[in-house]
């Protein structure tokens, strides 16, 4: 899980692993590391996710948190236009390093939409380019499940 | 350890085990877990079973193993047991030592600090997007603000124009009222045109050696088109100019006018009027009345007042109507009254109305000396409104007869 601080990675997980959500915000400090066992149409898989601590300064990342990673969740928050920026440029920044990866990139808090900071040209800039783009809410659910079971299906092809 | 004394590099040994719970991991080469110790159930781990595949024992290790870089280090590591542990992986022949160091405490400090930083970044991304807004609504505001300035002044211009216009034509109409008379007999008037101006009009002239005509009109509305109307009559009666008809007959007058000046061809202007012709040498007077306000003849000696009223609708309301006359012969030292309704329709700060007897107790009532002073009755009646304003024109002639 790789974004910006306060996007919401966090509770995507535990949205996703607990089918739970909190409002109240935690900052991660380091990596949390949970297992989901999910069932896909032609296989079981277990999905170990780190949910890495939220970084706008892209240099502080510890790149030795992604090695051995199938791929990742790129997360923004809908409502802070500046974690789009931060996203982009850690996708950049894991590319440079391992490669490309299946990836997806989830606008968070699609229950604010009236709050909403990106607007859908950019995110069709981004379709057109190949990348996986959902809207999710960690706090309604929408699309969190499905996010996860895209890139399970794809890391596993 | 080296250059510590053994004691001390035994106390850190001690130290360290006991303070940061230390446990350990060793793995083969088939990435089967063959040996583990150390606080183990601070981990969560008290149950992993040697001999088994390490990825079902610790899943946590997917990914790490095989290793590729020895040391490698992993900080803070929050686990499932909610305890956070510093990961340091090395090679040793053919197997893999996992040491687990717990942090949670430094890691919980941290934590405050950074959530303390954030929170405040947070608050100041939210007060820019709020100052943002605000800046957008002040800016919106501003133009508001701008468009309702130049609207009022835009109100504002095209209101003086009209005042202009109302004072320029309530000045063309006090330019076309008889100058007050004394000879054979006294006529005086006062006119204050309301501020939104009447359509009051009044006049006086000898129609011959021994007829004189007398008249006050008020078209309904307010405004320069009623002006322009009142203005029209009075031109007409002036000149005496309607073809056929004896001026020197009210009822035959009214009913021409009545013919002439039909509402639906007047921008639906009606008039109400009347009318009398004095002839001196006999004292008789002939009148009529198109829906008027009666006249009024005072005794004043006796304070007593005759209403000088016929039947008949204003002029301009129905084609054909009929307009009766009467006559009287005036008797000696009686003053003659014509009058508007905004003579005396006027309403008084407390929101009642004054009444038409009201008024005519004001010019009859022998205990008011002033009563019969034009002026003084301009200022009563201001008096009883609260204002110098009135709603209506107020236009009164008087004669001495």
């Amino acid at each position: 899980m790789l974004g910006g601080f306060s996007v919401g990675k966090t509770s995507l997980v535990k949205r996703y692993v607990e089918s739970i959500f909190s409002d109240s915000y935690l900052t991660t400090v380091g990596v949390k590391i949970d297992k989901k066992v999910e069932q896909l149409p032609d296989r079981v898989v277990s999905l170990v996710l780190w949910d890495l601590a939220g970084e706008d300064d892209i240099g502080s990342l510890r790149m030795s948190y992604l090695r051995g990673s199938a791929g990742y969740v790129l997360v923004a928050d809908g409502t802070r236009r500046s974690t789009l920026q931060v996203a982009l440029s850690l996708r950049e920044r894991v590319e440079a390093d391992y490669g490309a990866m299946p990836f997806v990139l989830l606008l968070n808090k699609s229950d604010l939409k009236e709050q909403w900071a990106i607007n859908d040209a950019e995110l069709e800039d981004l379709r057109h380019r190949g990348w996986w783009v959902r809207a999710s809410s960690a706090r309604t659910g929408e699309g969190v499940e499905d996010a996860f079971k895209d890139l399970a299906v794809r890391v596993t092809r | 350890m080296e250059g510590l004394p053994a004691s001390v590099a035994q106390r850190l040994q001690e130290l360290t085990y006991s303070q940061r719970s230390v446990a350990y991991l060793q793995i083969d080469e088939k990435l089967s877990l063959i040996g583990s110790g150390g606080h183990l159930e601070n981990y969560g781990l008290a149950t992993v079973r040697v001999g088994q595949p390490v990825f079902d024992e610790v899943f946590f290790l997917q990914g790490l193993l095989p290793l590729l870089e020895t040391p490698y280090y992993v900080p803070a590591v929050e686990l499932v047991s909610g305890r956070v542990a510093d990961l340091h992986l090395h090679n040793e022949g053919a197997s893999v030592w996992v040491v687990l160091l717990d942090v949670t405490s430094e890691r919980d400090a941290a934590r405050r600090v950074q959530q303390k930083a954030y929170e405040m970044t947070l608050l100041q991304e939210q007060e820019a997007v709020l100052n943002r807004r605000l800046e957008a609504a002040n800016a919106a505001l501003l133009v508001t603000q701008r468009e309702l300035e130049a609207s009022r002044q835009a109100v504002l211009s095209a209101h003086e124009k009209l005042q202009r216009e109302l004072a320029e034509a309530a000045s063309y109409v006090r330019s076309l009222l008889p100058v007050p008379m004394v000879h054979p007999f006294a006529a005086d008037w006062r006119f204050v045109p309301s501020a939104a101006l009447g359509g009051d009009a009044f006049g006086y002239h000898w129609i011959d050696a021994e007829h004189f005509a007398m008249y006050l009109l008020d078209v309904c509305g307010h405004g320069v088109g009623p002006c322009l109307l009142s203005i029209a009559v009075l031109h007409l009666l002036q000149a005496g100019a309607l073809r056929d008809v004896d001026f020197r007959n009210p009822g035959q007058l009214l009913a021409a006018l009545n013919d002439t000046y039909q509402m639906k061809s007047n921008d639906d202007l009606y008039f109400t009027l009347w009318y009398g012709v004095y002839q001196p040498i006999s004292r008789r007077l002939d009148f009529g009345c198109a829906g008027h306000p009666p006249a009024v003849l005072v005794d004043p000696d006796a304070g007593a007042a005759q209403l000088l009223k016929t039947k008949g609708l204003p002029i301009g309301m129905m084609p054909g109507v009929r307009y009766p006359s009467e006559s009287l012969i005036v008797p000696q030292q009686r003053y003659l009254y014509l009058l508007s309704d905004g003579a005396f329709e006027v309403e008084r700060a407390d929101g009642t109305m004054m009444s038409f007897d009201e008024f005519l107790a004001m010019i009859v009532d022998p205990a008011s000396s002033d009563a019969s002073d034009l002026d003084h009755l301009y200022q009563t009646l201001t008096a009883n409104r609260g204002s110098e304003a009135l709603e209506d024109d107020f236009s009164i002639v008087r004669f001495a007869l």
